[in-house]
């Protein structure tokens, strides 16, 4: 999973990279809607505010995530492979798809078909074995909502 | 107390609690992949109908068992169950190779129980005088005192200083989302209440230690699991003289685990690592270590199952989880109305001393359980993870939902899940961010609070002996780490 950096040379952009880029993207845009997302309401004490904290910390980030990419550049980097992202990308959209639709067709189904299709994802091919996310879900919902008399969707 | 306490144990629910939590701890932890922090973060919704007592039990029974299961796996299959195995399986899979399989896993057993009953002595002689001792702490004092837990975990926690720190800081920041701790306004809640509570801790440890692990094997696709490369297992006995004279080994193996253990963010790898080098080091016969020696088997399991009882004193005391699996325990205490910090024992002081002496009298069951199911265990460690990971989506789903009945969370899980694969996959360290998160909101809160009782001036934080003291301590913490790291340059 990795790919080693060439010569002197910059290393090729992987995992480390993207995290931390989609890291100091976040904390900036953070910082940037820091005043609109946080409401100061002064009456004249003396000492940080509720901005206050919060601005220090993201600034902090920002400065510790630039100097990791900037020390990442000719590092080792674990490599993004296309086929293997696309089966986590694969459970990720059947995860939300499965949530969004919980309200509608209810816990056993959502999350019986999750776990249908993370098997499948998974590489389980033989169909008696795709019916054990079916039996997990009937048995957890089951046991949720009589055993622990939890109200699942 | 102690007799008080005793009596809240003669219960059957609690013996069930036990035996269920040990059992389940040590088939979890036999499976690679699977440590405690997950099992116990899956598993915390199964007590939410349950006493608080049975509850807590069940979870530590859990963290016992799973952290013997791991040197399960890591004996008969060279592949550690837990990371602190790692060390077990060097002399472990080298005795089973000779057919001593059934001998080292004894011997893993016998020093786990050590490791855990002498843990367990030091967690109930120092929990309660720590947290007596840390009543006296106004707000300054907390601040410090979490700024140098928050040091420790970056500058001991193994690993690059720099990516602790980022995670740390990671934390902090997903720890800022909700109301403000002194002012009470929304903080990056985007105008929803669903968001006013802040993230919730057990769905973001669902998502971060069970999702993350689906979607990294969903990337890697693990190899089939095979059971050509077992060992056979032949019958076994450890003689009670080969265990007394390993009686020097499991002891200072045992201080090493329990003392590092207090120490935030370190874990259990750092003291079964130390442990076995150690016993290498005292060794007459430090040739056969790496080769099936049996004190290399049991300095590392003394060690990293002292951790537990040592993990527990900062958390239990100062609410200051040790590492991942404590942060997650934490979680659970404050699900069930026991809030860790220095109140705890003096509002559920009967509570406490029960699981205390759960955690002590457990060592017999976990005895007991260990010879029963390691054959068993060895039929666990060859299930699938394509037949495994699918019911743990299912649970993280069901977990997640279940701690406010809201499908808000099980957003949240995802979420978490998806970052902590991306930092996984990275390379960066999951117990720092947790301990962030958990410590952020704490530190802010009582650095504010310090800040406006003292005017905004900072000579607050040198203001008493304890403040003066634990300013001494970060100074003491970062000299040290400084000088290690030009050591280590050097050589």
């Amino acid at each position: 999973m990795s790919a080693k950096s060439s010569g002197g040379g910059v290393s090729r952009p992987g995992f480390r990279t993207l995290t931390a880029s989609l890291l100091l993207a976040a904390a900036l845009w953070a910082l940037q809607a820091l005043d609109s997302q946080i409401q100061v309401f002064s009456f004249g004490e003396s000492g940080p505010d509720a901005r206050s904290f919060p601005r220090g910390v993201l600034w902090l980030l920002v400065a510790v995530v630039a100097l990791r990419l900037v020390l990442s550049l000719r590092r080792e980097d674990a490599a993004l492979r296309a086929g293997p992202l696309l089966r986590v990308l694969a459970v990720v959209a059947v995860c939300i798809l499965a949530l969004w639709s919980m309200p509608t067709v209810g816990f056993l189904a959502g999350a019986a078909g999750a776990g249908v299709i993370v098997s499948l994802v998974l590489g389980e091919r033989k169909p008696l074995m795709l019916g054990l996310p079916l039996l997990v879900s009937a048995v957890v919902a089951y046991g949720g909502q009589h055993g622990l008399n939890i109200p699942l969707p | 107390m102690l007799v008080d306490a005793f009596f809240e144990l003669l219960n059957l629910w609690v013996l069930v609690a036990a035996l269920a939590g040990i059992a389940s701890g040590i088939i979890i932890g036999a499976i690679p992949g699977l440590g405690p922090t997950m099992a116990i973060a899956l598993l915390i919704p199964v007590t939410f109908s349950m006493e608080p007592i049975p509850a807590i039990i069940l979870l530590l029974g859990v963290y016992q068992g799973a952290i013997f299961g791991g040197s399960i796996s890591a004996v008969l299959l060279n592949v550690p169950g837990t990371p602190s195995s790692a060390a077990t399986a060097i002399d472990g899979f080298a005795m089973a190779r000779r057919g001593e399989g059934g001998r080292a896993l004894r011997i893993a057993l016998y020093a786990s129980v050590a490791g855990n009953i002498f843990s367990c002595l030091v967690l109930m002689a120092l929990a309660q005088p720590l947290a007596r001792f840390a009543l006296d702490f106004g707000p300054a004092e907390m601040a410090m005192l979490m700024l140098f837990a928050l040091l420790v975990i970056v500058l001991f926690g193994g690993g690059s200083k720099l990516d602790a720190l980022l995670m740390v800081l990671v934390g902090a920041c997903a720890g800022i989302v909700g109301l403000d701790p002194i002012s009470g306004t929304p903080r990056f809640t985007f105008g929803s209440f669903a968001f006013d509570n802040g993230f919730q801790l057990i769905p973001v440890l669902i998502g971060l230690f069970a999702m993350s692990e689906v979607l990294l094997q969903a990337f890697d696709r693990a190899d089939e699991v095979s059971d050509a490369e077992m060992p056979p297992l032949k019958r076994s006995v450890v003689s009670l003289v080969e265990l007394w004279r390993m009686r020097v080994t499991l002891l200072l193996s045992s201080v090493i685990g329990t003392f590092v253990g207090i120490l935030p963010g370190i874990g259990s790898t750092v003291p079964a690592f130390m442990s076995y080098n150690l016993a290498r080091a005292r060794s007459s016969e430090a040739g056969q270590f790496g080769q099936g020696a049996p004190e290399g088997v049991a300095a590392p399991e003394a060690a990293n199952n002292a951790v537990t009882g040592g993990a527990l004193v900062p958390t239990l005391a100062l609410g200051i989880p040790g590492d991942a699996v404590t942060a997650v325990i934490l979680g659970a205490f404050m699900l069930h109305g026991l809030a860790p910090g220095p109140f705890l024992f003096r509002d559920h002081g009967l509570e406490v001393y029960a699981i205390f002496e759960a955690l002590l009298l457990s060592s017999i069951p976990t005895v007991i359980l260990g010879l029963l199911f390691f054959r068993v265990a060895i039929h666990v460690t060859r299930v699938q993870p394509r037949h495994l990971l699918p019911a743990i989506t299912i649970l993280a789903i069901f977990g997640a939902f279940s701690v406010n009945n809201s499908l808000f969370d099980v957003w949240v899980m995802l979420g978490a899940g998806v970052l902590g694969f991306l930092f996984r996959s990275s390379g960066f360290p999951l117990p720092p961010l947790l301990i962030g998160l958990i410590l952020g909101a704490p530190f802010e809160q009582s650095l504010r609070q310090a800040l406006l009782t003292s005017g905004g001036g900072f000579d607050i934080f040198v203001g008493s002996p304890i403040t003066i003291g634990l300013v001494a301590l970060i100074a003491v913490s970062l000299a040290l780490s400084l000088v290690l790291g030009l050591r280590k340059a050097r050589t």
